[in-house]
């Protein structure tokens, strides 16, 4: 098997374990736990193999085409620094999970857990392998996955799934960052390959684009390295099992990104930006997480915020950009995943043993478990630097660069005094870790009584820090090696010269370390009696939670922003709704016209403006704004003065010689006034004095706003119909008609030839449409029930009806029957007269203005007014015209004569005239027509006295409402 | 002119709907309410007759001097909308007879808004286009006042209507300006004379498309859309959703595609415009909603915005992109109200989404299928509504359209939250009591549908054929 494909093998064997573990039954914990742990034996035995292969320098490379046309391969790629990094995840993994196999319940899905933690072994090794930066990013973003599953592995706990879900937020929003950075260095270069990244240094650090490339790689890097300001989920992380937190989130996937800036910092250390923006972060980092380590109660909280600080340590390292601090970031990662990852497991033992990981409640234990309280000293000896132990010697190389690392600014020379802070910090925190657990006296009220645990499940422990003791002790016979290759993977052809060596001398650094375990062990003392008055977090800094941000910042996101979005650009109520589309409408109109500039009138001349004429229309504009006006405040009123605007139209269209138009308007109008005027009874009231004063300011503007919009639309609508009015028309039907009116259809009023004959069918199916509007009307009346509160009698009435009663020989009805007796009497006597008018409209509608439709309005009115003037009960007495005889002949007839023409063996409707002499009267036009048009005068007549009636009818109806009311009562 | 019965050949489906439609009025009136299951069986009958009739119908054709074609585009999208109108007429049946909603106008209005449709698909001038969408509108508004008793359905019917109506007011005013200034309107005159384009004539245009984005709720005349969703009875909102959305885009599309593609620049900024609006209103704003009826109706504007990103592309490539696009938005919307519909306790219909919490513990199959209906609809590979989307961003990046291309991206990024959390609701939350089984016509639509969008990517060579020949008719 050559290497690359070995390489292959390597990050394959752990999601082919994952998956067998998947499907391994629920509690298999021991097949399980050896399926992983094998697969982890194999993993660093094939990175053992390969060790040799990178001894010349050359990395090793697997590759297979992926996706060519975007350039894109699936590459693997082994140097020095993937190699020391795969040995990491390969070790700690198998330690893991020997450990997990005990830490784990017998109850909990321990098979799921291994192959969660599989596939994330997978992935980080796919991270490190990763020959491409597309292909890094997405194993990137699989290692967020898998560690939100591993967090919220115990998911029926609340804590568990919201710490899974602020890490998976905080990561994958820091990954998409990544992809964004990793797409402008492959824009930049021309390629995703690592390899062509890592030649391309000018390019990319002169190129526009490194700042926003650089930004946003860090953003990725720093949230998964839980970096000042992204730190806050790492605690929160804490709720994962034990064996989850001491390989995910101390020993490898929080080292991700810093393995990112290891892989990167050849080519983009070095610059400003790169300082200022990752010194200061890993300072911050550093300091901040060593203080608050101090004051946590939890000790699993104690090492999260410890393993802030270290990863802040390296960070920093990384941002000083001399080769010489990279070796030390390097090595440190090495040093801190050995010793924290020991740390963890310890702390899991004792959780795990006594039942409670809070500090306010162990004290003691080194009486029930003396060997690992040595194994915890030991690894806390190495947190905390104290020599002989390996977290001594890399911190002495930070202290060393710390000083050493001199360009002038501030920054940069209070770097020695800020890195001994943070010894003195990590001293102190080491201190209470130790001593606050194991020694103090005996613990009382322990969930379990604590005892040593399974000795395999110590055995991690105990090698982990045989390591530390034996890089500590002999540095460069053990570690040396290692550290050479991964070096040499880092930096290009010439490791800078370090020595690893236990004792340097007297110098600068060795009096730092001093200087912190001395002030380390003052402050310990000075902070005791604080520490054990049991209050959770640091002073003033446990105020700023970053929990607590991060969720007011997604909630605000999420529901208050949308909501308050919704609120102020939404609305559910019409008029809003209605006023917005009317304003876009005008917005979206003008907006050509304001960017043309020009006005698209036509050329054809305007006629001129008779005086008369205007003023007419002056008073039909007012009656309309005033009938707009009104229609809130006086209904009554607005119909009326809808009247009048209806009445000027039908002067215009007389003014404009088109006589027919104007009589049908005219009746029309007269009819749907009376009918909307019996409607309006039936409205519900206007609530009155909505307002006690007068109405607010806000109103008075709402109302303003909405006639403004109103008259920009109806001005707007009145120029682009002017616009249009002004060029000639291109084609029109007209010339058609007036040409053959007389000639085939044998009439000269050209409406009522179209109407009849040439748009015959037409007419016929609105025809058929009144009738049904008036059988609608009728049956939807029939079982109308008015309002409870328009069943009252008009106050007239009522007064009338009370003097009525009150006088003796007076009987309900003759008050009103009293004074409208004139008109009333004057209104039966024109019933015929009008009738004969309709007579005469209909006869004379084939030549000139009238017609079957204008002598059915005609007929109406004729019912109205008798209506109006004796009420419903006498017409309803009095009506030998029943309407929907009225109809069904009306219609028959049309339909019949439209038939009568296939008698003859001509389509549908085919007309026929003639005039014909008819004694007394003279010649008349004797068209087939006629008799269709006779159809429809009948169908009109009875449709509108049929919406009369149901209207009409309405007012007996409630009357004996209103009595079985007040009979009732 | 003289028409013949046979000459009417190319219409028959429609045909058939509307005598239908009147023959079950018929029967509905004279039967009275117990008719009412016969009638809905009849209906459903009618839609399946008219869907075999579109497929086995002659695949060209004109009729009415040009007011009615017929060709493969049309054929397309009517049996879209048959699927929609029959698909969810069926889910309904049941609901409504348990809601006692139960009448015989019901599926009758259903059938004359599809009827409606129909035309408003095959319209080929701009009379048959405003008849066609009158017809359709008219019947939704007397639907969506379905249940007359419940004040939310009845203002709701009243909002859209009145909306509706200045919505059509403004249509006709587009259309006779564009009729004014090009003089005429049959599509494929206007085109001939719409190659420079006038002042008045982009009025026209501006009010006809806002017109029709109100059809089809883009934003910004889309007000409407979450009120009479949410105020509709559910299998009414279900309809809403589906059919006339359909129809709608498919006029749009052969409007601006026949009867303006030489001034094609001058509309596509409006498109462009609403498309981004619409996606972004769709994804921000339904981030806020808990009735899920509601949110659906964001996401709907959402989708619509995505839809018209291949209209404004203006392309062959961009309407085979919509039309994908449009089938399958129509079988997510399908599946998701089938679970809307039989989110139902013994104490009545829930509509707030939290109400399916644990929904993985109780009915994990219900619960797997809209889960996969939601990641479709948030766009996620390897699903349908990934393709979809896919499709119509390639053609926009085709005919250079980067920014809408980039904003339609992130747009669906933030419109993932909020079908993620229905997913983390249903599969992560304590399970909330379980809800009444599920009928069988729902659990049918849940099961095509979620497999559809499933299965999709494995064999899409269909869809995306029919789909590019029915883009070609028009062009």
């Amino acid at each position: 098997m050559s290497h690359g494909t070995l390489l292959l093998v390597a990050l394959l064997l752990p999601f082919i374990g994952s998956l067998a573990a998947g499907f391994l039954p629920t509690h298999a914990r021991n097949t399980a736990a050896i399926l992983a742990g094998s697969v982890a034996v194999a993993g660093i035995g094939i990175s053992v193999w390969l060790y040799t292969s990178l001894a010349d320098g050359a990395p090793v490379q697997f590759w297979l085409s992926w996706l060519p046309m975007l350039g894109l391969d699936f590459t693997l790629r082994l140097d020095g620094l993937a190699w020391l990094f795969a040995l990491l995840i390969f070790g700690i993994g198998a330690l893991v999970v020997l450990y997990a196999r005990y830490y784990m319940s017998r109850e909990d899905p321990v098979p799921r857990f291994f192959s969660f933690l599989l596939a994330f072994m997978g992935s980080m090794v796919g991270i490190v392998l990763s020959g491409n930066l597309i292909q890094l990013v997405f194993f990137w973003e699989l290692t967020s996955l898998f560690s939100f599953l591993l967090i919220g592995y115990w998911h029926h706990t609340a804590s568990a799934r919201d710490g899974a879900r602020m890490a998976l937020t905080v990561t994958g929003t820091g990954g998409l960052c990544l992809l964004v950075g990793v797409l402008l260095i492959g824009r930049i270069v021309g390629s995703y390959d690592i390899d062509q990244v890592l030649e391309s240094r000018d390019l990319i650090i002169q190129s526009d684009l490194y700042v926003p490339a650089l930004v946003l790689i860090l953003l990725g890097a720093f949230t998964k390295s839980a970096q000042f300001p992204f730190h806050f989920w790492l605690p929160h992380a804490m709720t994962a099992p034990t064996p989850v937190s001491a390989y995910l989130h101390s020993a490898t996937m929080v080292k991700a990104g810093i393995f990112l800036l290891m892989r990167l910092w050849p080519v983009m250390s070095g610059t400003d930006a790169w300082f200022y923006l990752v010194v200061p972060a890993g300072l911050v980092t550093l300091l901040l997480g060593a203080f608050i380590a101090i004051f946590q109660q939890d000790l699993k909280g104690l090492l999260a915020y410890s393993t802030i600080s270290h990863l802040g340590l390296i960070t920093l390292l990384l941002g000083l950009g001399s080769p010489l601090a990279a070796v030390a970031a390097i090595f440190h990662t090495l040093n801190h995943a050995i010793f924290k990852a020991s740390l963890f497991m310890a702390a899991g033992i004792i959780d795990h043993e006594t039942g409670t990981r809070d500090l306010r409640k162990l004290s003691g234990l080194y009486r029930y478990m003396p060997i690992t309280a040595t194994l915890a000293m030991v690894a806390a000896a190495a947190m905390a630097g104290v020599p002989l132990v390996n977290g001594f010697i890399s911190k002495e190389m930070f202290f060393a660069e710390a000083v050493a690392e001199h360009t002038g600014s501030l920054l940069d020379d209070s770097l020695p005094y800020w890195a001994t802070l943070a010894g003195v910090f990590s001293v102190t925190y080491s201190l209470r870790f130790i001593l606050g657990v194991f020694f103090g006296p005996p613990p009382v009220n322990l969930p379990h009584r604590p005892h040593e645990p399974a000795h395999w499940m110590r055995f991690p422990i105990e090698l982990l820090v045989l390591i530390c003791l034996l890089i500590g002790i002999v540095p460069s016979l053990t570690v040396g090696p290692l550290l050479a290759t991964a070096v040499k993977g880092l930096l290009d052809a010439t490791p800078p010269y370090y020595s690893l060596a236990l004792w340097h001398g007297f110098n600068l650094p060795l009096m730092m370390s001093l200087i912190a375990m001395a002030g380390g062990v003052v402050l310990y003392l000075g902070l005791r009696r604080y520490l054990e008055s049991g209050i959770e977090g640091p002073p003033i800094l446990r105020d700023f939670k970053g929990q607590r941000i991060f969720e007011k910042v997604l909630a605000t996101l999420s529901w208050q922003w949308a909501r308050a979005g919704e609120a102020t650009l939404g609305t559910r109520r019409l008029q809003p709704q209605m006023r917005i589309v009317i304003t876009l409408a005008v917005v979206a109109a003008l907006a050509p016209f304001i960017a043309n500039g020009a006005v698209g009138t036509g050329d054809m001349p305007g006629t001129p403006l008779p005086p008369g004429f205007a003023l007419l229309w002056l008073v039909g504009g007012i009656c309309a704004l005033g009938a707009a006006y009104q229609a809130k405040y006086h209904r009554f009123a607005a119909l009326v003065l809808v009247g009048g605007a209806g009445l000027v139209t039908c002067v215009t269209f007389a003014w404009l010689s088109a006589p027919d138009l104007a009589v049908t308007q005219l009746l029309v109008e007269i009819v749907t006034t009376v009918l909307l005027l019996l409607g309006l009874r039936w409205l519900p009231k206007r609530i009155e004095n909505v307002y006690p004063s007068r109405p607010p300011l806000k109103v008075l503007l709402r109302r303003y706003i909405d006639l403004t919009i109103a008259c920009a639309l109806g001005g707007l609508m009145a120029f682009l119909a002017y616009c249009l009015m002004t060029r000639p028309l291109t084609q029109s039907v007209s010339r058609f008609f007036v040409e053959r009116a007389y000639s085939e259809g044998g009439g000269t009023n050209i409406i009522n030839v179209i109407l009849v004959d040439f748009r015959g069918f037409d007419t016929m199916g609105e025809i058929v449409v009144l009738c049904l509007a008036g059988l609608t009307v009728f049956a939807l009346l029939r079982r109308f029930r008015p309002a409870p509160e328009s069943i009252e009698q008009p106050e007239q009435q009522r007064i009338q009806h009370a003097y009525d009663v009150a006088t003796p020989d007076r009987s309900p009805g003759d008050t009103v029957a009293d004074y409208m007796l004139i008109p009333r009497l004057i209104m039966h006597w024109l019933f015929p007269v009008i009738a004969v008018m309709a007579v005469y409209l209909f006869m004379r509608g084939h030549d000139l203005p009238g017609g079957g439709f204008a002598a059915g309005i005609t007929l109406s009115i004729a019912f109205v007014v008798q209506y109006m003037a004796s009420g419903t009960r006498w017409v309803e007495d009095h009506l030998r015209v029943l309407p929907l005889r009225w109809m069904g002949m009306g219609l028959l007839t049309s339909c019949a004569t439209g038939m009568g023409s296939w008698w003859f063996g001509y389509p549908f409707l085919t007309s026929h005239f003639q005039y014909v002499e008819l004694p007394y009267i003279g010649k008349v036009p004797a068209a087939s027509a006629l008799v269709f048009d006779l159809g429809v005068f009948a169908l009109v007549v009875g449709a509108t006295v049929l919406i009369l009636i149901a209207l009409a009818h309405q007012s007996l109806r409630s009357s004996r409402a209103a009595q079985a009311s007040e009979g009732g009562e | 002119m003289t028409l013949s019965l046979a000459a009417l050949g190319p219409a028959l489906p429609e045909l058939l709907l509307a005598l239908s439609a009147l023959a079950l009025l018929m029967l509905g009136a004279f039967a009275g309410p117990k008719s009412t299951d016969t009638v809905n069986g009849l209906a459903l009958a009618a839609l399946f007759g008219a869907l075999v009739l579109v497929l086995i119908g002659p695949a060209e054709a004109t009729l009415f001097n040009g007011a009615f074609q017929v060709d493969a585009f049309g054929r397309f999208m009517k049996v879209l909308a048959l699927i929609g109108a029959g698909g969810t007429l069926a889910m309904s049946v049941d609901w409504l007879k348990i809601e006692k909603q139960d009448r015989f106008e019901y599926p009758v209005l259903v059938l004359l808004s599809t009827l409606g449709m129909m035309v408003l698909i095959s319209a080929g001038d701009l009379i048959a286009l405003y008849m066609g969408l009158e017809m359709m509108s008219l019947a939704l508004y007397v639907i969506a006042a379905n249940n007359r008793d419940s004040v939310r359905s009845t203002e709701a019917g009243l909002k859209y209507f009145v909306l509706g109506a200045l919505s059509s007011g403004m249509l006709l005013y587009g259309a006779s300006l564009i009729y004014g200034f090009t003089g005429s309107v049959n599509f494929a005159q206007i085109a001939q004379a719409a190659r420079e384009p006038s002042l008045g004539l982009i009025f026209g245009i501006v009010f006809t498309f806002a017109g029709l984005c109100f059809k089809v709720s883009a934003v910004p005349f889309h007000m409407w859309t979450p009120d009479v969703y949410e105020g509709a009875p559910a299998p009414v909102t279900a309809f809403f959703a589906s059919a006339p959305k359909v129809a709608a885009m498919a006029v749009f599309v052969r409007f601006a595609m026949e009867a303006l593609p030489n001034v094609a620049h001058q509309w596509q900024q409006i498109i462009v415009f609403v498309s981004i609006a619409s996606m972004a209103l769709g994804s921000f704003a339904a981030i806020g909603q808990r009735n899920f009826k509601r949110l659906m109706a964001y996401s709907s504007i959402g989708h619509m915005g995505f839809a018209l990103v291949g209209l404004a592309a203006g392309t062959q490539q961009g309407v085979q992109g919509v039309l994908v696009y449009m089938a399958v938005y129509l079988v997510m919307t399908l599946g998701t109200f089938a679970c809307i519909l039989s989110m139902r306790r013994k104490d009545g219909m829930v509509e707030s989404y939290d109400e399916l919490a644990g929904l993985a513990r109780t009915s994990p199959v219900k619960a797997f299928m809209l889960a996969v209906l939601m990641f479709s609809l948030a766009g996620i590979p390897p699903l349908a509504g990934f393709l979809a989307k896919y499709y119509v961003f390639l053609a926009a990046i085709e005919a250079g359209l980067y920014t809408l291309a980039v904003i339609g991206v992130l747009t669906s990024v933030v419109g993932a939250f909020y079908y993620l959390r229905i997913v983390k609701i249903m599969y992560f939350d304590e399970p909330a009591a379980a809800f009444e089984p599920m009928r069988s016509e729902p659990r049918v639509v849940l099961a095509i549908s979620g497999t559809f969008t499933l299965l999709f990517f494995v064999y899409p060579a269909p869809l995306i054929a029919a789909a590019a020949a029915a883009a070609r008719a028009l062009f």
